[in-house]
């Protein structure tokens, strides 16, 4: 109480009912001034960042309680369906939570897991869960990998020699071309997702029973780099100084020299940040996988595969919220290990913007 | 802002120039034809890949859809989409005696961009004879209401970024924890929120209410209304909420980042300068701050309605065409939920229904597991113009509040 002040002029002044003090006296001690007290800047300060806190803490349980919630659901037991119905009516942890038992056999804690990773996913001759024969959850996870991993890491390299060219070097067209590339970003996927698929279908990527080709079709178009990515690789590219490119040119290195020991080397932030990022949304794209991969293809995607143990678990949610929870989890540690380089290059295109 | 760093790319050009000339001015001429040849070769080389891509992937695909969006085709009923395509400029009879714009209804070009805007569904039990109403009208109707999660994120994404950029500790944290939402995928985020919103779930108990918030009522209705009294712009609204809050609540980390990195680049002595001249915390919030942001919000407004306007994924992960609850009592999308994208997916791609042979009749051709590609393109290039309008018109208003 030592910072607040009474203001004893205006109560020689003027008489003040008792509660115009009290509420001033409170005001005060919020830090801010009436005409009975004085606030103080530096209590008003504290009081004002403990209520962001308060603000801020609130938010954030609201933004990791339902990751919480998905990670607790995980481990209800959920081995027949009048259990798995008391999912639905955890708030912290399941009532019923494993390990747990049904009659003498001991489930373990992993039930769900040991559910997805075995039965869930796993087409066989004679199973009815919508899996091609010799699908496996395993297979889900190679092909995440595959659909993210090889177009993410083809594609951010051609991308950021475009932005190279387009940022670094003076040649004839290029304002026109960047205008025309960058008014394909206007061109709404949805509206062009069939042709893509006949265009496809044409190039053979989706034939024969179970499109074994079919990896090609999330692959292959994401090799030849992102308009978007391009974009941001340029304006970080500006950033450098064009010197360094004159003074390797000077020294009778090619463009292709300097792309590959200047440009790639100084301006990694800015694609390892682009490429983890795209990374996460091929690692996340349902859409295409829905489109362009039959059901009963061995290349289904785990998003994708994942809505199909939904379809076929419909009562039993244990098994589909480990599948939740083993799509988040890849995604959620590699953004926590290169929080700040990423968040770092979505700050630098907003201020860009 | 495009045309901002072109300018910068100008003027750096133009400083490369005037530089270069310095430098030649004594070197003899074929010297500067080599250095520019070799610019023009590897500035196309760079190029390439991306180029090549884009107009494979983006423009070829988009003018075919355009001229498929005219046809007939149907890529399991007619092959390789190239030949067709090539018979669409000769003239040239399939082997069933057609050509591209045929049918046994005889030719007609315009007949997809008919059925778009005349396709009907029952919006309840057809055997309760309730009229039919227009299925693009539904789910585009569907499409703009979801857009009102916009505006609540902005606001919500603002006061967040207000507060985080405070001299606090624990910014960082907090920024990190506020963007884990964004790198989720969408599935597992609605099959938690599925759950969440369950009758007996987190939400209800909290409530205290009963909230039938997915399944259908007894009678086949979505939440909370009579079933054929209720018009269907009220079906479903309390369903249609879910879809919002999850999506306020998927994409606040992003827009709040986006805020944030605007809010730093606002100009502190300007600020300190209303301080002095003894503007009060929320004047110079609205007559300082909100100025200097106000090309970040264009910006995160424009790119939101162009991404909700293409919203499928997560209305059809709630509520799957397949289950038939309320509203697609014809097999189609559920016309109480569905975004206008459901319908590409669904007359396009998904091989359920057959527009039937009202629409398209090859004697018997078409089967029910026939899908039209050229439909889906139809209803692809209405998207891709009411888009197209959308931005103009915000381009429109921007240019209108700036002068």
């Amino acid at each position: 109480m030592e910072n607040v002040q009474t203001n004893p002029a205006s109560e020689e002044k003027k008489e003040y009912s008792s509660f115009r003090y009290a509420v001033g006296a409170i005001l005060a001690f919020f830090g801010f001034s009436s005409k009975t007290h004085r606030g103080s800047k530096k209590r008003a300060k504290l009081v004002a960042d403990i209520a962001t806190y308060v603000v801020l803490l609130l938010g954030g349980f609201l933004m990791v309680y339902p990751f919480w919630w998905m990670i607790a659901s995980s481990f209800a037991n959920t081995s027949d369906t009048t259990l798995s119905g008391q999912v639905a009516t955890m708030v912290w942890w399941p009532t019923n939570a494993l390990p747990a038992s049904t009659g003498t056999v001991d489930m373990g804690l992993f039930y769900n897991y040991r559910i997805l990773f075995t039965e869930a996913m796993a087409g066989t001759a004679t199973s009815s869960n919508g899996f091609a024969i010799g699908y496996t959850y395993w297979r889900s996870i190679i092909n995440n990998l595959l659909y993210s991993i090889v177009p993410v890491v083809v594609g951010v390299i051609t991308s950021a020699s475009a932005a190279f060219a387009f940022a670094k070097i003076n040649w004839k067209g290029r304002d026109v071309v960047f205008m025309f590339l960058l008014a394909a970003i206007m061109v709404p996927g949805p509206s062009i997702m069939t042709t893509q698929y006949v265009m496809y279908v044409s190039f053979g990527w989706l034939a024969g029973a179970g499109a074994p080709n079919a990896w090609m079709t999330l692959t292959i178009p994401g090799m030849f780099g992102a308009i978007m990515t391009a974009f941001f690789i340029r304006q970080f590219l500006y950033g450098l100084p064009t010197s360094i490119v004159e003074a390797a040119k000077i020294d009778g290195a090619g463009y292709f020299r300097i792309f590959c020991s200047f440009i790639l080397p100084l301006a990694m932030p800015a694609i390892v940040a682009q490429g983890l990022l795209s990374f996460m949304g091929c690692w996340n794209n349902y859409m295409g996988s829905l489109i362009f991969i039959p059901e009963n293809s061995l290349w289904v995607n785990l998003p994708h595969a994942m809505t199909i143990v939904n379809e076929h678990y419909p009562s039993n949610v244990g098994p589909v919220m480990a599948g939740a929870v083993m799509s988040v989890l890849p995604i959620i540690i590699l953004f926590a290990a290169f929080q700040k380089l990423i968040i770092g290059s979505l700050m630098l295109t907003g201020s860009k913007e | 802002m495009t045309e901002n760093t072109t300018t910068a790319a100008e003027r750096e050009t133009a400083a490369e120039q005037t530089a270069a000339e310095a430098a030649v001015a004594v070197r003899p001429k074929r010297h500067i034809n080599q250095q520019k040849l070799q610019d023009n070769l590897w500035g196309w080389a760079f190029c390439l890949p991306l180029i090549v891509g884009t107009v494979l992937f983006i423009y070829i695909a988009l003018v075919m859809a355009l001229l498929l969006s005219f046809t007939t085709y149907s890529s399991s009923i007619h092959g390789d989409v190239w030949a067709f395509l090539g018979r669409m400029f000769t003239g040239e009879e399939d082997r069933f005696g057609f050509t591209v714009f045929e049918d046994l209804n005889g030719a007609d070009p315009f007949r997809w961009y008919r059925f778009v805007f005349t396709d009907t569904a029952f919006a309840s039990r057809p055997s309760e004879s309730f009229s039919k109403i227009s299925t693009m009208g539904a789910t585009l109707f569907n499409t703009v209401f979801y857009l009102v999660g916009i505006p609540i994120g902005m606001v919500l994404s603002m006061f967040l970024a207000v507060c985080m950029s405070r001299d606090i500790k624990g910014g960082n944290f907090f920024r990190v924890i506020y963007y884990l939402p964004c790198v989720a995928s969408t599935v597992s985020i609605v099959y938690t929120f599925r759950n969440l919103f369950n009758n007996s779930g987190v939400i209800n108990t909290l409530l205290n209410a009963q909230i039938n918030w997915f399944a259908p009522e007894a009678d086949g209705s979505m939440y909370g209304v009579a079933q054929g009294v209720d018009p269907f712009w009220v079906q479903g609204t309390v369903n249609k909420c879910i879809v919002i809050i999850m999506n306020v609540w998927k994409g606040l980390g992003g827009t709040i980042i986006l805020y944030i990195a605007g809010l730093s680049g606002v100009n502190a002595s300007t600020k300190e300068a209303a301080q002095i001249d003894g503007a009060n915390g929320w004047q110079i919030f609205w007559k300082v701050t909100m100025p200097d942001l106000y090309p970040v919000i264009f910006y995160n407004i424009v790119t939101s309605v162009i991404g909700g306007m293409q919203i499928y994924a997560e209305p059809e992960l709630f509520w799957p065409t397949a289950t038939g609850i309320g509203g697609s009592y014809d097999g189609k999308p559920n016309l109480f939920t569905s975004g206008y994208v459901s319908l590409i997916w669904f007359w396009g791609l998904s091989a359920t229904t057959a527009p039937g042979n009202a629409t398209v009749d090859f004697d018997k051709l078409a089967s029910a597991q026939t899908s039209y590609q050229s439909l889906g393109a139809a209803y692809g290039m209405i998207l891709a113009v009411i888009i197209f309008v959308l931005t103009l018109f915000q381009f429109w208003l921007d240019k209108r509040n700036n002068s």
